[in-house]
């Protein structure tokens, strides 16, 4: 190890002067834009979250913390949301942080060409009252708006005007694609895409430092094995993530530090719900098993979770028995039992729906989308195969597997959910609602899955003040899916983080890498 | 010569279209870069709307005509994942493939000829034949496993060597080398191993399969009754004819070097075309895929060129069959 | 051999090619014996798999995920199992695995290779003996097909296989894909070496002697010029068998390769290579012994043969 570190030390006093807590990092995609609006993914989020800042953000436990705004309350009989803003902010270029900076980043963030206009969908209209108070306005009363927007981030109005970047661009890219100008605790120096992206701390940043980073370098590994050399030949200083596998080896080698908490994504099987007739296997063109709630519930009781955790997980994963992980607002306590592992039980489920003998069917799976996606969707073929259920396993890179899904091309598939909002309403918009373009529902509800009454709760839910009768109704919807089987969700995919010995920081569920909270020692 | 020259400037034009009408029909099949470009809250009404944006609702022809005349105008179109030009990703990248094949096409070459004249005098030689066993064993396992295992050695258990990435460069220009610092050139090292094993045993496999069946003929024998030196009749009688199918297959596999420098860029992360293009796959960018082939198509049609014109110069029987074919 | 020999059916033919030069030969060059013993040995473990493997790993309902990465000769802490080898990560016996393993990878390499070799061998003769505007075609396709990476060509072939092929037969489509696959990015090495080698032979005496008898031009290329311009395909040919097979590892690794519940010994490395820091060896070690034996064999009894083959040094 020492070694290591005398030549990546040579190496730098070729290159500069040495950097005294210079901290390097590696995961595996580059945010492939620094345009907060531009594309709603957790690469792109996560990384800009130490340049760019929202009115509010999450602390070290996810709960919303006041950020360019201190303080916020609703208006009248929930007409909206009022935020009193920080005052004596500025930019990273020096221009000063008001309220016309917020309306124009609502405006440029809403637009129908930025990713994140969903956010807004429930926001009527912004208005600034004085230049460090804005109203926004929402069409119903809306109780978790404020948790809603902790990754809109504020843009300078000023700075993307004289650089003609007042939308975003995804398609031909802008100045704002390349550079970024944000009031957070790093700024962006230097910026090679897809290679690598030098921070500096921002020295006029208003908050208080918990960091001692003097340089932070990101550079995007692909190929999992070339990350873990990478951390532990000192290379780089931390690695997200760490291969489910190594994780244990890594953390008992002594050289390096395992970190590991509970991300927010779950993943689970969904099954046609509206085809007809099977599409692959030998049985392709009979009816279609899983229009039967006892197939779907037979399916739950074949896969054995417990052993998938302990073998494919390596014991790093929690178990899930809904579309939220129980760290999410709205988890239904009720509803925490998982169906047993129970193969008897799924064979007589089987029988009592008419396929005594099983049958035979696809399964369509990733493999490079979610941890270990597909040794996971292998056990899963091998333990369907033992109760009669022949999967034919097809598995494929993710740039391929959504068209397919959006084909409708399965009869049973592998999906992960993470809910940007961190609250249960969320894959219940996404994934339970009968898909409807117009009102924008149920878009990954690729299974088809139907209930009126699912439908029916999902407005209720989403403008209920009082928490308990919103809770009541959460756990409603929990049971319904639950009964019958509208997913199988497995369990919550773990978030795994490898560092040098010498790194103190914060892991956030949401999987975001929080460079503030870093100190070098 | 000049006749011969111009007429396969002119072929080479024809490949390089047919080059880009096969990738963009192909681009298809890649997958679909819409759900890469939009988040998971993203409508079915943004997707068309990107997918009109981007000109994918239309015909692969119509796309492909689309791109011809833009490049034309030696514009590749923007990036999907970077939002910048793809000309300029190119040219950023260039570098880092361009000295790494360099460096491993010479290596191959360098060492390839030598080991290969060395086996073949040598031939039943105890050095000869564990040269040959061995060099081997290097091409008996995938390039990726090769190079994991070298960064597993030197990069984690002995600490000797960078496991990623290409360390400092010094820029020149829009030129950018890793041949001037010590950490530029360390990082070279496991990776143009791991690039030029390959070619290098058949280089060598090559050069001593054509040198034992040469140093059988007859003029080689008189070479030798006659008196000449050992060593010129070796190198300046013997190699000089054993070159026909090994500047073939090298200049095959020069070209073969950047163009599948790709698995190797891959697993060392090394900032080049190849690792871009990998990127590009799984994005599937389609202006990177598309200039990247068409970068390639450039390269190949040059070496063939400059291959064919080497058998000129080498073989002056040639010279008359291509004079009657005229 | 000694198996041949003991056939009843003309025992004297063989007898006699036992006592012939390429034998003699054989018999007294301990590489290519040991060579030839180890490929029979593979060989003929991939053939009669299903009689010598313990466990099926290629039926799903006989898998146990508890046995999943189990040591070589340790018994499995939940299940009590022991594996001679070890397991991988979905429990399936590493031998057994292996064994299964090695017969895809044999048929696609086979396959792979014997469709380069017709395909380049056929246009390369034709490009280099008949010339003109035939060649021109011919060696520019080649430049066409040079320029996709193999990877590429996979995916196409993947992509439109996919399109053409029913959808309940597509699961047994990506074996053909890839020796498709593989073969097509390697047809143009040896129709540019046999090109090349013909354009040099086709003016020497004893073609032009055979043209003057008036034997036509197929008999002119396979009769003459072939058999001359085998010795660089043979090189070629050797190490392309072993490099198709672990040219099917890459693509495996790159995401389009034998499926992951059929795998081929090239998946298996791909897998295995999860495991290199994790401390599961044998998940890694084994396949990879076994195919760089594999390779290692057949380039080496190629090297032999082409020695032993080539007229030329029998002078």
């Amino acid at each position: 190890m020492k070694r290591a570190i005398g030549i990546v030390a040579v190496g730098l006093s070729l290159a500069g002067p040495a950097f005294a807590n210079e901290f390097k990092w590696a995961g595996t995609t580059d945010p492939q834009t620094l345009d907060p609006h531009a594309v709603n993914t957790a690469s792109v989020l996560g990384f800009l979250n130490n340049v760019y800042e929202g009115l509010v953000r999450r602390g070290k436990d996810m709960s919303i913390e006041p950020a360019l705004a201190t303080r916020w309350e609703p208006i009248g009989n929930g007409e909206g949301w009022r935020f009193h803003l920080r005052e004596g902010v500025t930019f990273q270029d020096g221009s000063t942080f008001d309220a016309e900076d917020v309306l124009f980043s609502y405006q440029r963030a809403s637009d129908e060409v930025s990713d994140t206009r969903s956010w807004f969908a429930p926001v009527s209209d912004v208005k600034v009252v004085d230049a460090y108070t804005v109203d926004i306005l929402t069409n119903a009363p809306n109780p978790i708006f404020p948790d809603s927007i902790a990754n809109w981030m504020i843009m300078d109005k000023g700075w993307a005007e004289t650089n003609n970047a007042a939308l975003p661009d995804k398609e031909n890219g802008n100045y704002a694609t390349l550079n970024a100008n944000g009031t957070g605790a790093f700024k962006v120096t230097e910026r090679e895409p897809g290679l690598r992206t030098e921070l500096m701390p921002n020295d006029g940043w208003w908050g208080e430092v918990e960091h001692n980073i003097t340089r932070a370098e990101f550079t995007p590994v692909q190929n999992p094995a070339t990350a873990v050399a990478a951390l532990l030949s000192g290379n780089v200083n931390m690695i997200n993530p760490v291969p489910i596998q190594d994780a244990e080896r890594l953390a008992d080698s002594g050289d390096v530090k395992v970190i590991r908490g509970i991300e927010a994504r779950v993943i689970m099987l969904g099954m046609a719900q509206e085809a007809d007739v099977l599409k692959y296997g030998d049985d392709a063109g009979k009816p279609n098993p899983f229009l039967d709630a006892r197939v779907r519930a037979a399916v739950a009781h074949a896969v054995n979770v417990p052993a998938i955790l302990k073998v494919t997980m390596r014991g790093n994963a929690e178990p899930a028995s809904q579309l939220v992980s129980p760290a999410m607002r709205g988890y239904s306590d009720a509803n925490s039992a998982r169906p047993e592992f129970d193969p008897e039980k799924a064979k007589a489920l089987l029988a009592e729906a008419g396929y005594p003998d099983g049958f035979s069917f696809g399964l369509k799976c990733p493999n490079n989308r979610y941890l270990n996606d597909e040794a996971v969707c292998q056990a899963v073929t091998s333990m369907l195969s033992q109760v009669g259920m022949n999967a034919q396993l097809e598995a494929m890179p993710v740039q391929n597997y959504w068209p397919e899904l959006r084909e409708d091309n399965y009869d049973m598939y592998l999906l992960g959910w993470s809910p940007g909002t961190f609250d249960a309403e969320h894959p219940i918009r996404f994934l339970a609602s009968t898909p409807n373009k117009e009102k924008k529902l149920g878009s990954w509800n690729f299974a088809g899955y139907s209930n009126a009454r699912i439908d029916e709760l999902l407005p209720m839910i989403q403008s209920e003040i009082d928490p308990a009768k919103r809770q009541a109704m959460l756990d409603e919807a929990a049971k319904i899916m639950q009964d019958e089987t509208a997913y199988v969700p497995m369990y919550v995919q773990p978030l795994v983080w490898g560092t040098g010995k010498n790194i103190e920081l914060t892991q956030r569920p949401d999987n975001f890498f929080i460079l503030r909270w870093v100190t070098v020692q | 010569m000049l006749t011969f020259v111009i007429r396969r400037v002119f072929q080479s034009a024809l490949v390089l279209l047919i080059v880009g009408l096969v990738a963009f029909s192909m681009f298809r099949f890649v997958g679909d870069p819409i759900d890469n470009m939009l988040g998971q809250e993203r409508t079915d009404a943004d997707i068309a709307r990107l997918r009109t944006e981007l000109g994918l609702d239309q015909p692969f022809p119509v796309q492909y005509m689309k791109f011809l005349s833009g490049a034309a105008e030696g514009n590749f179109g923007v990036s999907y994942r970077q939002g910048r030009p793809v000309g300029d990703i190119l040219l950023e990248r260039a570098p880092a493939t361009l000295e790494l094949a360099a460096v491993s096409g010479f290596l191959a070459i360098s060492i390839g000829i030598g080991l290969g004249v060395f086996t073949a005098i040598r031939k039943d030689g105890f050095l000869a034949n564990f040269i040959m066993s061995a060099s081997l064993i290097g091409v008996s396992l995938p390039t990726f496993l090769i190079g994991i295992l070298l960064i597993y050695l030197f990069a984690v258990v002995l600490g000797w060597l960078p496991s990623f990435g290409r360390g400092d460069v010094v820029h020149f220009g829009w030129w950018s080398t890793g041949l001037l610092t010590s950490s530029g050139l360390k990082a070279l090292i496991l990776p143009s191993i791991t690039l030029g094993l390959y070619q290098m045993t058949l280089i060598m496999r090559l050069v001593r399969s054509e040198m034992l069946e040469v140093l059988r003929q007859d003029y080689i024998r008189f070479a030798r009754a006659r008196g000449l030196k050992e060593k010129s009749v070796n190198f300046h009688h013997a190699l000089k004819n054993t070159l026909v199918p090994v500047i073939t297959v090298t200049g095959l596999q020069l070209g073969s070097i950047i163009a599948f420098a790709i698995i190797t860029e891959t697993v060392f992360q090394w900032p080049g075309v190849g690792l871009l293009f990998i990127n590009a796959i799984q994005f599937v960018d389609i202006p990177v895929m598309a200039a990247y082939l068409m970068l390639i198509s450039v390269m190949f049609v040059g070496i063939n060129l400059i291959v064919d014109l080497l058998y000129f110069a080498i073989d002056p029987r040639l010279r008359t069959e291509q004079k009657g074919a005229k | 051999m000694s198996d041949q020999a003991t056939q009843p059916a003309t025992p004297s033919r063989l007898a006699k090619a036992w006592d012939s030069d390429f034998m003699y030969n054989f018999r007294h060059s301990p590489v290519a014996m040991v060579s030839f013993f180890v490929v029979a040995l593979l060989v003929l473990g991939a053939i009669f798999a299903p009689l010598i493997a313990p466990y099926d790993p290629f039926d799903p309902a006989s898998l146990d995920l508890m046995n999943g990465y189990t040591a070589p000769m340790a018994p499995n802490d939940f299940t009590g199992d022991v594996f001679w080898l070890g397991t991988d990560d979905q429990g399936r016996d590493v031998f057994s695995t292996i064994l299964y393993g090695m017969r895809i990878s044999l048929f696609v390499g086979f396959a792979a290779v014997a469709f380069a070799m017709v395909l380049g061998i056929t246009l390369g003769l034709i490009a280099g003996y008949v010339g003109g505007w035939t060649e021109t075609i011919i060696m520019r396709a080649a430049d066409v097909q040079l320029t996709f990476p193999a990877i590429l060509v996979a995916m196409l072939i993947f992509g439109v296989a996919k399109g053409i092929t029913p959808i309940e037969h597509q699961d047994t489509m990506a074996i053909w894909v890839l020796i498709i696959a593989i073969g097509l990015s390697d047809w143009v090495q040896f129709a540019r070496v046999v090109r090349g080698a013909t354009l040099v032979e086709k003016d020497k005496e004893y073609v032009q002697a055979a043209r003057m008898i008036g034997r036509g031009k197929g008999i002119i290329m396979l009769r003459h010029i072939l058999p001359n311009v085998l010795s660089p395909v043979l090189v070629i040919a050797t190490i392309s068998l072993a490099l198709a097979i672990i040219a099917e590892a890459t693509l495996s690794f790159l995401g389009v390769g034998a499926p992951p519940t059929q795998p081929s010994l090239g998946t298996l490395i791909r897998i295995g290579q999860d495991f290199l820091f994790s401390g599961e060896w044998w998940i890694i070690l084994f396949p990879s012994i076994t195919l760089l034996a594999l390779a290692l064999s057949v380039n080496l009894l190629g090297d032999w043969l082409r020695d032993a083959l080539n007229p030329r040094l029998q002078k």
